[in-house]
């Protein structure tokens, strides 16, 4: 009767699979709304998920084979919107919306009993839009903290809008103004912190940005702040301009790293986190993955720095979660887990919340694996050897271009369109690599690549033939 | 060549500047509203499908497209409190005109189609506007289209009357009788304002056999009588927002039931308003031309100790400061502690918080205490300002100890509860005395040797303090424990 029953409950526990990842989703306690906010790993295969309710739960088998066999406990309840958890010496780090938190069970019953206030020094009001944000710590022990503003328009009290460092003392370092309504912070492989922020004012759409300590994310809404720290003020863009002529005025002036231009590449961006999995995870090891809560994805980024700036192209990389996905995580050994929820704002898919993992499967996509900014173009390489017939016709390919109005509206229509010409495509003597020569590079603009017509060695298409590159910088 | 160049672009670059109106819609609208217009995630946002907000003068539609809708909105009779972002500094006008043609168009919808030059005078119209529409300001200038009454044959008549109580119709003499032949309630068809009663008779025609509910609210009451038999009734006096609002639920055969409405007024707004729906729709359908009343219906959400454990909860609550934390004790014991102030500034007994204010949809609503005898003892920093909050632990029970630094000074704060008491345990660990706010609305006035009344509240208090009785009421805490029980007379 039991093992019937288990298998009847493997057999409700929904997943699918694209040809080269496993989407499984795992069995949530019975009666609970875990809408998951924040994810942290644990010692001993754990995993510890905070609710936006605020409930804190510790699961053990999710990185097991057999996910029927979870077992979930309660850890603490009612916590305050957490949005960013990790473990560090025996605690788990919270970021809540009043404050950080270390959360630990002292007398190891399973529950939390002690709840040490490590920094509150930012503002809350009681506005619904005044979420916060925590990072995994840095190599220093600090945690990034990103403050959404009180509404989508304005700051009503201290470092709404701004990046805020946490010291493992509890100082609080701010750090970055121009915040808007961010989604999700995290680190790429050197140590970078970046989050993502969501189309509104002052940001035409939607882009994963560079916190560069001092640099200014472009929303002036909370500029005033600076005050109180005896920062330099921070910039006052003019309206309806460009990043790039706005850049000319202020240097510090940081330009979305990647762009994910509206409708096309999602939403509403939100977890950032590297692939540190050394191949686990398939081929993309050392990039970025970004979440999405609209349209439940997960998007995929590489990231290079030209002449001081990160920026780089966003893919699509895996769908068809059943909710959309705010918090993510992955494992050493290429588990991800993605927890998703649609209250508040609506996504794709068919549950209100889900907690799901992806497994690679071993075998290899085709796909661009990295598409490179040069002095006159283009390097792409692949996953896999391309087809060296189709990949050096230039037909194989197109391009066009476009940039985003920079103003105090809501977003903005896709402006400033060219149409670069590729004029040739060279095939690397391993198939890995393509070099395009493209005229009609415009620095500032969204470069949106499409390569349908690429075949790999074997004749295969791209798994995704579209790149979105935001070029900041042409290489000199 | 050029032939498979084209078919090439035309595969991987799906041409958007031919505005097609059925995929930007599934581009920019589908993942709130639906693929197939209900709503996503079986309708917990708004449906276009049917929304009488998209049909009619498209301008009301354009203007939310254009500005944004923010608020609580009706659409087919369920109210939605989210938020729709404006589009009009993103989408282009012959976009906005091809997403709603599509959107009046689909899914049984049949308004005319939207014009990009409609759209571009709108926005022309609109282009001071800075914030996001409210529902009520749209439906002062495009009200929507109305929805046939199911009543019929209704005549209303007007009474005099003064009384906050339903009157005995049968004693009164009519000033004015009229057919109502929109078969709608409407108080303002009285002749006058105030002091009045109204009767409307009429017949109800229910399509089919089953559960009917029916929905009334009014300013002040009102009841409905279906097959001569009470169905919901509002008494007293009050206003008609919701707040009293009233479902009653009847088994009704299909065809036409006699109907019966009564209403009265004593002062101030005049409004009658009732719907209906079979049981399982989700909409209501008006029987009146004002359309209050419907709350959304929300279960509540207790948020309860578990395990014979106090329950912790951390979120705004209604009536303290935004760093809160509230305890509820198993005995029914609550506080509200201000992590902002350093004090439990909110006391009160019985159930301990209700999650659907904050819990559900995003969290706008607020979150009073649940229960009764609710105390505020302070609103003010209850230490010196230099001291900081450093959070909480929880003893073998689950009982909270809060903890503040003053410098190296530590004040810990403990509760627990018993059926009637809070006992709170005030200690300071070293150093020259600390001052503590206790109360800053009420002053201890002492009734024996270490108990008085605090407003409400028993208050005793024992251990190493000096107790200032005024108000505020204060003490200076000494390195040591003090005992303060406080006790809901």
């Amino acid at each position: 009767m039991k093992s019937a029953a288990r298998l009847i409950a493997a057999a409700l526990i929904a997943s699918t699979a694209t040809a080269d990842y496993l989407r499984e989703e795992i069995p949530l306690p019975p009666g609970e709304v875990m809408e998951i906010g924040s994810i942290a790993l644990m010692p001993d295969d754990r995993v510890a998920v905070a609710t936006r309710r605020g409930d804190i739960w510790i699961v053990d088998g999710a990185r097991g084979d057999d996910l029927s066999q979870v077992r979930w406990k309660k850890f603490a309840r009612n916590l305050h919107e957490p949005l960013g958890m990790f473990w560090q010496d025996g605690s788990l780090w919270v970021t809540q919306r009043p404050e950080v938190t270390r959360i630990t069970d002292t007398d190891a019953d399973g529950l939390a009993d002690r709840f040490e206030t490590i920094c509150a020094e930012w503002q809350i009001q009681g506005d619904y839009h005044e979420y916060a944000f925590g990072s995994t710590p840095d190599k220093q022990g600090n945690i990034w903290v990103v403050l959404c503003l009180t509404g989508s328009f304005t700051s009503e009290c201290p470092w709404r809008g701004w990046c805020v460092r946490v010291t493992p003392k509890g100082e609080m370092i701010p750090t970055c103004p121009g915040i808007r309504s961010p989604g999700g912070i995290g680190f790429n492989p050197a140590g970078d912190c970046f989050y993502t922020d969501n189309q509104g004012v002052w940001n035409g759409s939607s882009s994963l940005k560079w916190l560069k300590p001092g640099s200014f994310q472009g929303n002036p809404t909370g500029n005033r702040w600076h005050e109180l720290a005896g920062l330099p003020k921070p910039p006052e863009p003019a309206d309806k301009s460009r990043i790039v002529t706005e850049r000319e005025r202020f240097p510090e002036l940081m330009p979305p790293a990647v762009i994910f231009p509206h409708g096309k590449v999602g939403q509403s961006p939100t977890a950032v986190i590297a692939d540190e999995s050394g191949g686990r995870f398939g081929p993309f090891t050392g990039q970025v993955l970004v979440g999405e809560q609209t349209h439940s994805q997960v998007q995929r980024v590489h990231l290079e720095k030209i002449n001081g700036l990160y920026q780089g192209a966003v893919f699509h990389f895996l769908d068809g979660f059943q909710a959309g996905i705010v918090p993510m995580r992955l494992t050493a050994d290429g588990q991800l887990f993605v927890g998703g929820t649609n209250r508040g704002w609506a996504s794709r898919g068919s549950k209100p919340f889900t907690f799901e993992r992806v497994r690679w499967k071993g075998t290899t996509p085709f796909e661009i694996l990295t598409m490179s900014a040069t002095r006159n173009g283009f390097d792409l390489s692949f996953t896999a050897p391309v087809d060296p017939a189709t990949a050096a016709d230039p037909a194989s390919y197109s391009m066009d271009a476009w940039t985003y109005i920079y103003q105090a509206d809501y977003g903005s229509p896709e402006v400033d369109q060219t149409k670069p010409v590729i004029r040739k495509a060279s095939v690397s003597a391993d198939g890995r690599r393509v070099s395009l020569e493209i005229d009609g590079l415009v620095r500032g603009h969204v470069h949106h690549l499409a390569a349908p017509g690429v075949k790999s060695s074997t004749g295969s298409p791209l798994v995704h033939a579209e790149a979105w590159y935001t070029l900041n910088e042409i290489p000199r | 060549m050029i032939r498979s160049l084209f078919f090439v672009l035309a595969l991987c670059c799906p041409p958007l500047t031919a505005q097609d109106g059925t995929q930007l819609y599934g581009l920019y609208c589908g993942a709130c509203h639906g693929a197939d217009g209900n709503g996503a995630t079986g309708g917990q946002f708004p449906p276009l499908a049917g929304s009488p907000w998209v049909a009619g003068d498209e301008e009301r539609a354009i203007r939310i497209v254009l500005h944004g809708l923010h608020g609580p909105v009706d659409v087919k009779g369920r109210t939605y409190n989210l938020e729709m972002p404006p589009q009009g500094a993103m989408l282009p006008d012959d976009q906005i005109a091809a997403i709603l043609t599509h959107v009046r168009a689909s899914w049984g919808n049949a308004s005319p189609a939207v014009t990009p030059d409609r759209v571009a005078a709108i926005r022309t119209a609109q282009q001071q506007r800075r914030t996001p529409w409210t529902a009520e300001e749209l439906l002062r200038d495009f009200p929507l289209p109305l929805e046939k009454s199911a009543l019929s044959q209704l005549i209303s008549r007007s009474y005099e009357w003064s009384q906050p109580a339903m009157p005995d119709f049968a004693t009164l003499q009519s000033l004015n009788t009229e057919e109502e032949h929109d078969g709608l309630l409407d108080a303002a068809d009285a002749p006058r304002k105030d002091h009045f009663a109204m009767t409307w008779e009429g017949s109800f025609t229910a399509p089919a056999d089953g559960s009917y509910e029916f929905l009334l609210d009014a300013d002040d009451g009102a009841a409905l009588h279906l097959d001569g038999k009470s169905v919901v009734e509002i008494t007293g006096i009050g206003p008609a927002d919701g707040s009293r609002s009233k479902i009653g639920r009847i088994d009704l055969k299909a065809g036409t039931i006699p109907f019966r409405a009564a209403y009265y007024e004593v002062a101030g707004q005049e409004v009658i308003s009732a719907a209906w729906r079979m049981k399982g729709e989700k909409g209501w359908h008006w029987l009146s031309r004002e359309h209050t009343g419907i709350r959304p219906e929300l279960e509540p959400i207790p948020i309860a100790p578990e395990n014979g454990r106090p329950v912790l909860y951390r979120n705004f609550i209604t009536g303290t400061t935004p760093r809160a934390i509230g305890v509820g004790f198993p005995s029914g014991i609550n506080l509200a502690y201000s992590a902002d102030h350093l004090a439990p500034e909110l006391l009160w007994t019985g159930e301990f918080l209700d999650g659907t204010g904050k819990w559900l949809e995003r969290g706008t609503n607020p979150s009073p205490p649940a229960g009764e005898n609710v105390v505020k003892c302070s609103s003010s920093p209850a230490l010196p300002a230099a001291a900081r909050f450093r959070g909480y632990e929880l003893d073998a029970a689950g009982n909270p100890t809060f903890i503040s630094t003053l410098g190296q000074q530590i004040i810990r704060d403990h509760f627990e509860a018993t059926s009637s008491t809070l006992t709170r345990r005030l200690s300071l660990n070293s150093g020259s005395p600390v001052r503590v706010v206790i109360s800053d609305a009420f002053a201890w006035e002492l009734t024996d040797d270490q108990t008085g009344t605090l407003g409400p509240l028993e208050l005793h208090i024992e251990g190493a303090a000096t107790v200032s009785q005024g108000q505020p009421c204060t003490l200076e805490l000494t390195p040591g424990t003090v005992t303060l029980t406080y006790r809901w007379k």
